[in-house]
């Protein structure tokens, strides 16, 4: 849409998803400062030039009892003092939505300069009681609550369902992870760049890789992590701006070219009841693509050079490859077969290592996203560098494929 | 020149250079011992194969057990044969890196190194574990081909978790074979390298166990409470000194330190010579942890070493003097405000908080003085104390606590300026010390 003014990406800071914070000792003010000092230092942006700031975190009432989370911007720098802040929820989605907030008020002409914060500090409760609270992404009572466990278990039933329609194999899954991880050993702040993981890890069952619902092994699953990312979005004003002090073209500046949103009804079986005669398991998984691709004027995946997906589990990357059309619905597997989706295949998936590998602290990854985004287009994601990157998609969900968020982010 | 990764060279280089070797069979010498399985498993995670030898095959099919078990998969099977040292000339003979990790004496490393010389192709690399024994004497005595081709190669325990390594060439090492390692190691086996000169302990050693021994050398004259608490986590580290020393084992920890007393000397050598009480009680059995007595031990409640007699007193039962510093610095950490903590901490009262700076000052001018004995650089020494030792690096706690403040406390301390602190103070330096974009370096602060 050629009339809409242009958001630039500018840079920003991704904490190291390895670090245990609760074992550091720390609150979550901490992983705040550190990731929003980062992106200040990385991108030479003084902290009195930002205007506006957007936190996208799902649950910190639950892990660290803790809301007013807009507020806590403050404490990264002083010079925050009187700054207009909010917090966005949308579950795993609320990075992402916390990015079309700070997007749609740059595009209307309120702010030149907007701070994007996600954050999750995760490790403050055990696996069993972190589960339960993600159970409340799903509708809890209905489909979480005294579940152990519930969402491998609804992304299980995503897996089933493709089973059921077109077939699935596991071992294609487990090349999904395989992937995943494989990738994430270039990427110096993956949560499992040094944890042993390989294919045939993968595929195995056992005490080393147990089932933790339906189809979903420990080796589907993303994981439970600490992390934050900062991401600054600006104007056409301020970008000219800083683009002469910076000494770097306009035109080599990262622009959010194009976004999707939509969400879906939120229990998992109310979707699938509602796809029952779309060829798509998950139609507004595929909308919310479609609409980005259109507003960036691209015409299929293949005009961009890599996805940063939302791989919560592997059925949902598995769902992504043919939700972007890189197959035929219902033909991920050929994808995964054909290696189109590693590095340096036709169509890279998640050169970052994605959820499974990088790590997934809920409230910061679609912003770790299109921070992965912008590191491709400006040639500067060192190891994990898809050669030549100019234009990078990504998709971030919530719940179980509930809400949906893509960006087109790219240059040219 | 800390690593290949930090020089100049291209990405491209470093393909050239990894392209250099093939490494397809890697053979592992001690794989009964944590450091043989544990790095044999790492070998593994790469996809190479790798032969386990021990004393018996026995011996080495239970180091895989337990390598499978550090590691949380069967699969490292998958890569792995196991034998014992009668198979050793037939495995090394088409081995391209032979990794030797038996026990660490030199007498017995000597004599399989010069099995392995006798049965070795000519262009295989053989690398040591060794934490700390001269490179150039094991060479001694050795084939030309293989003086040429062995170096040091120090992983950290454990090398699934640690990923600081140390890389020493000896005196006849072949240049291309370091800059080889350098890069197979950081792009293979994930680690983070760091080339450090032959001299006894290392870097990492070397100044790692000067913190330690100082403060069991205080514990003479103070309780190890409260010499936990006071050089504890809020000072830039995962875990207090002494408790490290009862995990290391006090055997190992003498071993270390007598070596370094015995073959160098320094401005603060005093500082290395381990206190005549633990000497005496290691006598008696005590080893730390391994032993059930240590600094530490516990029982129903946690109970207190008493260094000079070796009665122990429940930690309950010790009363420590106040010292509000430590948890006003903590919560500093806790909120990530690391340069505000590390003011407090620099000008917090009382002889305790003196006794802490003497400790971690002291540690910075040991560091920064080692530079061009022990490293060609300080980002070397910073990345091993870093990712080796999992401590906040003295370059770190300079960038921190700010270059004129460390150099007007290290005086205060009367501790000697090392030159590279002197040299950048008078320059006006206001580029960090430390500036690895792999490691964050808050992580070393700790809020308690």
């Amino acid at each position: 849409m050629s009339n809409t003014p242009e958001v630039y990406v500018l840079g920003g800071y991704q904490t190291d998803f390895g670090r245990n914070w609760t074992k550091e000792a720390k609150h979550f003010v901490a992983m705040i400062r550190e990731s929003v000092q980062g992106g200040l230092a990385s991108t030479g942006i003084d902290a009195s030039e930002i205007e506006v700031a957007h936190v996208g975190n799902f649950a910190a009432e639950l892990y660290c009892k803790q809301g007013h989370l807009g507020a806590f911007f403050l404490e990264a720098d002083p010079a925050f003092s009187g700054l207009p802040t909010s917090r966005h929820e949308a579950a795993c989605a609320s990075g992402s939505i916390a990015i079309l907030a700070a997007g749609a008020e740059i595009e209307a002409g309120r702010y030149d300069l907007a701070c994007v914060l996600g954050f999750e500090q995760m490790k403050t409760v055990n696996p069993a009681v972190g589960g339960d609270f993600l159970g409340t992404a799903a509708w809890y009572e209905h489909e979480a609550q005294g579940i152990e466990f519930p969402f491998p278990k609804l992304f299980g039933k995503l897996g089933d369902e493709y089973d059921k329609r077109y077939g699935l194999k596991d071992e294609h899954l487990a090349a999904i992870s395989q992937v995943n991880y494989s990738n994430a050993r270039l990427n110096p702040n993956a949560q499992t760049r040094t944890w042993y993981m390989n294919e045939h890890h993968a595929c195995s069952t056992g005490d080393n890789n147990p089932i933790v619902g339906g189809r979903i092994k420990i080796s589907d699953c993303s994981q439970v992590t600490d992390g934050a990312v900062s991401l600054m979005l600006a104007s056409r004003k301020f970008a000219e701006g800083w683009a002469e002090r910076r000494g770097v073209a306009l035109e080599s500046i990262p622009r959010i070219k194009g976004w999707g949103h939509h969400t879906a009804p939120v229990r998992f079986d109310d979707k699938v009841a509602e796809s029952r005669n779309n060829k798509y398991v998950l139609p507004h998984v595929r909308q919310t693509v479609v609409d980005a691709f259109h507003r960036a004027g691209i015409a299929d995946v293949n005009g961009v050079d890599a996805i940063e997906t939302h791989d919560c589990f592997t059925t949902s990357e598995y769902m992504a490859i043919d939700h972007f059309g890189i197959t035929e619905p219902g033909e991920s597997w050929k994808a995964v077969e054909e290696g189109k989706i590693e590095l340096g295949g036709a169509n890279p998936i998640n050169p970052s290592g994605g959820l499974i590998g990088a790590g997934h602290p809920v409230g910061a990854t679609g912003v770790r996203q299109c921070l992965d985004a912008h590191k491709q287009i400006t040639e500067t994601a060192g190891d994990y560098q898809v050669a030549g990157a100019k234009n990078i998609a990504t998709l971030n969900i919530g719940g179980s494929g509930t809400t949906s968020v893509s960006f087109v982010v790219g240059v040219g | 020149m800390a690593t290949a990764t930090t020089e100049a060279a291209s990405a491209a280089g470093l393909e050239d250079i990894l392209r250099s070797r093939k490494i397809r069979k890697v053979v592992v010498l001690g794989a009964n011992g944590t450091m043989g399985y544990q790095s044999g498993a790492l070998f593994t995670w790469a996809g190479i194969d790798t032969v386990f030898l021990a004393r018996t095959a026995e011996k080495a099919a239970s180091g895989l057990a337990a390598a499978q078990k550090a590691v949380r998969s069967t699969t490292v099977a998958d890569h792995v044969r196991t034998d014992g040292y009668d198979a050793l000339e037939a495995e090394c003979a088409d081995a391209d890196l032979v990794f030797e990790a038996v026990a660490e004496d030199f007498n017995l490393k000597n004599e399989f190194l010069e099995r392995i010389d006798k049965s070795r192709r000519e262009d295989a690399i053989v690398a040591t574990v060794s934490s700390g024994l001269s490179i150039a004497g094991l060479a001694a005595g050795r084939s030309a081909s293989f003086q040429k081709h062995f170096c040091g190669l120090h992983f950290f325990n454990p090398p699934a978790v640690i990923v600081g390594t140390e890389l020493i060439a000896g005196e006849h090492t072949d240049p291309e074979v370091i800059d080889f390692l350098d890069v197979f190691c950081t792009k293979q086996l994930g680690r983070v390298m760091i080339r450090t000169h032959d001299t006894p302990g290392f870097a990492g050693n070397r100044i790692g166990f000067k913190v330690l021994n100082e403060v069991a050398q205080l514990a003479e004259q103070h309780s190890p409470l409260l010499l936990d608490k006071l050089i504890g986590p809020y000072t830039g580290r995962a875990m207090s000194p002494l408790a490290t020393i009862d995990l290391v084992g006090w055997d190992v920890h003498k071993a270390i330190v007598d070596n370094i007393c015995e073959k160098t000397t320094d401005e603060a050598i005093g500082t290395q010579k381990l206190p005549d009480s633990m000497r005496h009680l290691i006598d008696q059995g005590f080893l730390g942890r391994k032993s059930g007595q240590g600094f530490f031990k516990k029982d129903t409640e946690l109970l207190v070493l008493n260094p000079n007699d070796g009665s122990y007193t429940p930690a309950s039962q010790i009363a420590l003097p106040d010292m509000p510093f430590i948890s006003e610095i903590a919560a500093l950490h806790n909120v990530g405000a690391y340069r505000e903590a590390m003011a407090k901490f620099v000008a917090a009262p009382g002889d305790e908080a003196q006794l802490a700076r003497e400790v971690i000052f002291g540690y910075i001018s040991y560091g920064f003085c080692r530079v061009g004995e022990v490293t060609d650089s300080i980002e070397g020494i910073d990345l091993i104390m870093g990712c080796g030792f999992n401590w906040a690096p003295p370059g770190v706690l300079v960038d921190t606590i700010g270059l004129a403040t460390t150099v007007e406390q290290l005086e205060k301390c009367g501790l000697k300026v090392p030159s590279v602190l002197e040299d950048a103070l008078k320059a006006g330096r206001t580029k960090p010390f430390f500036a690895d974009s792999r490691v964050n370096t808050g992580k070393f602060f700790v809020g308690r």
